[in-house]
C-alpha cells in the first residue's frame, strides 16, 4: 500500500483501489494535486484497473472531471480502466449534467461491492474475448 | 433596480478563491436565497464562475482583479462575476464532446441557474437564480 496526501492506493487483485481521503474537498485549489497523484499512479501501473472510492468526497467541480477523463484515457490506452464507486447523489448529478455518466462506470455501492462488480465485469470481458477468438477459428 | 447585499474583490489567483466562495455562500444562506441542502450547487456555480474569471478572463494575472457582486430583486438574485478579460458568449457555450477534457463549467452553471449571460460591455458573467430554486434544471444530455 502506498500513501499520498489525497488518494490512498491499495491492491485487491486484479483491481487497484484508490481511496479519495475523507478530509479532501476536491475544489479548485487541491484539484491539481489530485490530478498529479492520479496520473502518477496510472503511469506507474501498466494496464491498471483502478476503482476510485468516492465515499469521503462530498464536492467536486468540472476541473475534477477533466482530471478523471485524463486518467481514464491513460488507463484505457494501456488496456486498463477507471471506474468509481460510492458516488453521492449530488456528484452523480454533476456527471449526468455533463453527459459523463455515459463515459464513466459509476457503481452505486460501497468499495467492497464495487471491487466484486469490477472483478465480475472483467471476467465477463475475458470470457467474451475467449469466445470471440474461438468463433473466429470456426 | 435591485439591492446589493454582497460584494468582494480578489486578485486573480486561486489562493483567494476559497475565501470569496465561502463568504458568498454564507451571504446566500443568511439572506435566505438557498437552503442548506443547496450549498453544493451554489458552491459549484460560484467556483466555476470565479475560476473562469481568474484563469480564462484574467489569465491568472495577479494585477487584474475579479469582483463578485450579488444583488436581490424581488424573488430573483443576480450573481455577477467581473473580470478584465476579452469576454465570451455564455449563451453559445455547448456541452463539449465526451472525449474533450475541458469546457463544462458554464454548462454546469446553466443547469443550476435560471439564466446565465456574459455582459460584454460590463465584462461580467451574470447568473440569475430564483429564491431557493437552485439546481432544478435538467441534465444537458437529455
Amino acid at each position: 500500500m502506498s500513501d499520498s496526501n489525497l488518494i490512498t492506493f491499495s491492491k485487491r487483485p486484479p483491481i487497484h483501489v484508490g481511496r479519495v481521503q475523507t478530509a479532501s474537498m476536491l475544489d479548485a485549489v487541491n484539484v491539481s494535486q489530485f490530478g498529479k497523484e492520479l496520473t502518477n499512479f496510472v503511469q506507474e501501473h501498466d494496464k491498471v484497473n483502478l476503482l476510485l472510492d468516492f465515499e469521503g468526497v462530498n464536492y467536486l467541480s468540472s476541473a475534477v472531471l477533466s482530471e478523471l477523463l485524463n486518467a481514464q484515457e491513460r488507463c484505457e490506452a494501456t488496456g486498463g480502466g477507471l471506474r468509481l464507486c460510492s458516488v453521492n447523489p449530488e456528484i452523480k448529478k454533476v456527471f449526468e449534467i455533463s453527459n459523463l455518466d455515459k463515459v464513466f462506470v459509476l457503481y452505486d455501492c460501497d468499495v467492497r461491492q464495487g471491487v466484486k462488480r469490477y472483478q465480475k465485469s472483467l471476467e465477463i470481458e475475458r470470457d467474451d474475448e475467449t469466445w470471440g477468438h474461438a468463433t473466429e477459428r470456426l | 433596480m435591485g439591492t446589493r447585499f454582497f460584494e468582494i474583490e480578489i486578485p486573480s489567483t486561486l489562493d483567494h478563491l476559497g475565501e470569496a466562495q465561502q463568504c458568498a455562500l454564507a451571504a446566500l444562506l443568511e439572506n435566505d436565497w438557498i437552503e442548506s441542502d443547496q450549498t453544493f450547487y451554489a458552491q459549484l456555480c460560484l467556483e466555476e464562475a470565479l475560476v473562469n474569471a481568474i484563469t480564462h478572463g484574467n489569465k491568472s494575472d495577479k494585477q487584474r482583479k475579479v469582483r463578485l457582486e450579488m444583488e436581490a430583486d424581488g424573488d430573483l438574485c443576480s450573481i455577477r462575476v467581473f473580470d478584465e478579460g476579452t469576454g465570451f458568449s455564455a449563451e453559445n457555450v455547448d456541452l463539449p464532446e465526451t472525449d474533450k477534457l475541458n469546457g463544462r463549467g458554464v454548462c454546469l452553471i446553466r443547469y443550476c441557474m435560471e439564466d446565465v449571460t456574459y455582459n460584454q460591455e460590463g465584462k461580467y458573467l451574470e447568473m440569475t437564480m430564483r429564491r431557493k430554486g437552485l439546481g432544478e434544471g435538467e441534465p444537458s444530455g437529455e
